[in-house]
């Protein structure tokens, strides 16, 4: 559905995004995570068609998006970060504006954003956008992204300004779109939130893609390489004894407790040496890279 | 382009202005003073009047021997002179006030990036906000144009045709101008990252055509043109032509050295009568030429060749003769006098839209 193909843009003779390669399916949701100024958002203008690449095509739904930017708007929908609206106008009357670009009759209008204010629950609220909170924008905001309908949704730090409850009622409402088979493109730093919602992710650092997949597969790939080595904890309610196997490359003990570095899993092995000593095995783990650690790590790089 | 796309835009910005306080306040407080100093007009009209028709009844009497000489009736269009003087001060701030933050306040409040990312291009957001401006301003001329008629009516003064042609051509010119520092301020509005820096380049724009650029010009003609040429020697009596007239605030005087006809023949004075309106000429050319660039100067010339077309043909008539034609000028012919100022009144926003335009279009919207 979402494809870019070496997408660039340079700004001042520094490239904001560099050479992006990137493919989202049709129904997915994709949290494209990065540091802040990794390139997230100048990627989505470009996706979005309101800034044209320097190099590069990125395409939405089989469009080339610099070609046949309308055409590619029709279909999308756009949250951006710290979203605006007019002030001197309702919510309502904000999303009646938008709506008159998609040539939607009056009655149509009206139907859709009753629809849409009930869904971010601002239905009712006469006053004027002005003087919303910015978690309430920030609703409205979502309203707007939806009002044509889209079949892919592009949402720039969605949570940003969304108290716990409005996080909760977000995580939902993504739920729901995705249910209803839309593509939805969230951007954020902030990896528990992407977490909590998304299949796929990617990640960017300085302009580049640094990997995509699952989370776990991005997690794999940016762990600091060890090899093909397995790390294996042991725990025992004793104190460990010296452990030995044709497989093992190092053990670091600690009285109970130790990591052990094998060529392969082992585990069962291991359980068995030690219930044959008469230890009692509390702990018995291959050790995973931790997720937060791995992305930390990957955006100070 | 879609047109729908462009008028929806161009419906919401007419809408937001006309309802804006801001815009009520200006446009009241100009609708006001337009009110009293058409009244106020309308009473040296009706006393004009009053004395044209007292002088043609005291020749009448008199079985006048000056069967040339006959009163000029007064036009109503002495009426509309008054509104000139504040069109230039409150029209101005009015049309500044409603273009400083078009888009200024739109990148403030990321209004603009909520925009774009629907179905419409950059060229017809732009295009509908100077159509949206120009419509609120056009709303408040024809609400001033109407004020001024409805008051005419109300003191039974009814406008002859070519009156109330003279009328409309009027109220365009002003409008005109209007546009010309509505154009000024949505160029600012867009160049500038913020509203209130928008507003100050506006005014500093504002001033320097209205007051600097006429003053600049004078100094100019005074350097290009160098010295008045030598009288030559025993010269016959010269004579200080000052032509003037004023009207609403506006003021415009020619002054020339010349002399009485009668040394005509002697070739060093006709030489220096030559190099005398040379150096006229010279003079005016280049006040002329700098008068161009600013608004101000164009309306003042243009409203004046609509308002009072005698005065004008006055100001052209050549410099010994220095009277006014026996015959009033039409619109037309008063109109063909000024049409350079008449299409610096359109070359002058033209070239701030088309600024603006160029601008907006290449605006990195992050």
């Amino acid at each position: 559905m979402i494809r870019t193909e070496s997408l660039t843009k340079v700004y001042n003779g520094k490239a904001a995004v560099d050479g992006l390669d990137l493919e989202v399916g049709e129904g997915e949701i994709f949290g494209f995570l990065g540091p802040n100024g990794a390139g997230k958002s100048t990627t989505i203008l470009m996706l979005t068609g309101m800034i044209e690449p320097t190099g590069g095509r990125c395409l939405v739904d089989g469009i080339e998006v610099a070609k046949d930017p309308l055409k590619v708007k029709e279909i999308i929908g756009y949250l951006p970060e710290d979203v605006g609206f007019y002030g001197n106008m309702t919510g309502e009357q904000n999303l009646d504006y938008f709506a008159r670009f998609y040539g939607m009759d009056a009655r149509e209008r009206k139907e859709r954003i009753a629809k849409l204010l009930e869904l971010v629950h601002l239905d009712g609220v006469t006053q004027k956008a002005g003087e919303y909170s910015r978690g309430m924008k920030q609703r409205l905001g979502l309203a707007q992204a939806l009002i044509n309908d889209p079949k892919v949704l592009f949402l720039d730090e969605p949570t940003a300004n969304l108290d716990p409850e409005g996080v909760r009622e977000y995580r939902e409402l993504v739920e729901h779109l995705a249910g209803e088979g839309k593509t939805i493109f969230v951007s954020s730093h902030i990896l528990s939130e992407v977490r909590e919602v998304c299949r796929t992710v990617g990640l960017l650092a300085k302009g580049r893609l640094v990997a995509q997949g699952t989370l776990e597969e991005v997690a794999r790939a940016l762990a600091p390489s060890d090899g093909d080595a397995v790390r294996i904890v042991v725990e025992t309610r004793e104190r460990l004894p010296e452990l030995e196997d044709p497989e093992i490359i190092s053990v670091e003990r600690n009285g109970t407790r130790a990591v052990v570095r094998a060529k392969a899993d082992i585990r069962d092995r291991l359980t068995e040496t030690l219930f044959l000593e008469g230890l009692h095995v509390r702990e018995m783990r291959i050790e995973e890279p931790d997720i937060e650690d791995v992305f930390m790590a990957a955006y100070r790089r | 382009m879609a047109v729908d796309r462009l008028l929806n835009v161009a419906r919401k910005e007419f809408s937001d202005h006309i309802t804006s306080r801001r815009f009520i306040i200006i446009l009241g407080l100009l609708l006001v003073i337009s009110a009293i100093s058409i009244h106020d007009g309308i009473e040296n009209y009706n006393n004009s009047l009053e004395s044209y028709n007292e002088q043609l009844q005291r020749m009448q009497e008199l079985e006048d021997p000056y069967t040339s000489w006959m009163p000029q009736k007064p036009s109503i269009m002495f009426v509309f002179i008054s509104m000139m003087s504040y069109m230039t001060m409150l029209g101005g701030i009015l049309a500044i006030a409603i273009g400083f933050d078009l888009v200024s306040k739109e990148k403030e409040t990321r209004s603009l990036k909520s925009l774009l990312s629907h179905p419409l291009y950059r060229d017809e957001i732009i295009n509908g906000k100077a159509l949206g401006g120009v419509g609120a301003l056009g709303f408040a001329m024809a609400l001033a144009l109407a004020i001024a008629l409805g008051l005419l009516l109300i003191f039974s003064i009814v406008p002859t045709l070519e009156e109330f042609a003279a009328i409309l051509i009027f109220g365009a010119v002003s409008l005109g101008f209007l546009l010309a520092y509505f154009a000024v301020a949505l160029t600012m509005s867009t160049a500038a990252k913020e509203s209130g820096n928008a507003l100050i380049y506006t005014l500093v724009i504002f001033f320097a055509v209205s007051s600097l650029l006429p003053m600049f010009g004078a100094m100019a003609a005074d350097a290009f043109a160098g010295d008045p040429p030598e009288m030559p020697e025993m010269p016959p009596m010269p004579r200080e032509v000052v032509r003037t007239s004023s009207g609403g605030g506006y003021f415009v005087s020619t002054a020339s050295q010349n002399v009485v006809y009668g040394g005509a023949d002697d070739p060093a004075w006709r030489e220096y009568e030559e190099e005398m309106q040379n150096y006229i000429d010279k003079r005016r050319f280049i006040n002329d030429i700098s008068n161009l660039l600013s608004p101000q100067m164009n309306y003042y010339t243009v409203a004046i060749a609509v308002t009072n077309p005698q005065i004008m043909a006055t100001m052209d008539a050549p410099v010994p003769y220095g009277m006014a034609p026996e015959e009033k000028p039409g619109l037309a012919e008063a109109l063909g006098r000024v049409w350079m100022n008449i299409a610096a009144l359109i070359v002058f926003p033209s070239a701030f839209f088309a600024a603006t335009y160029v601008k907006f279009m290449r605006m990195d919207i992050r």
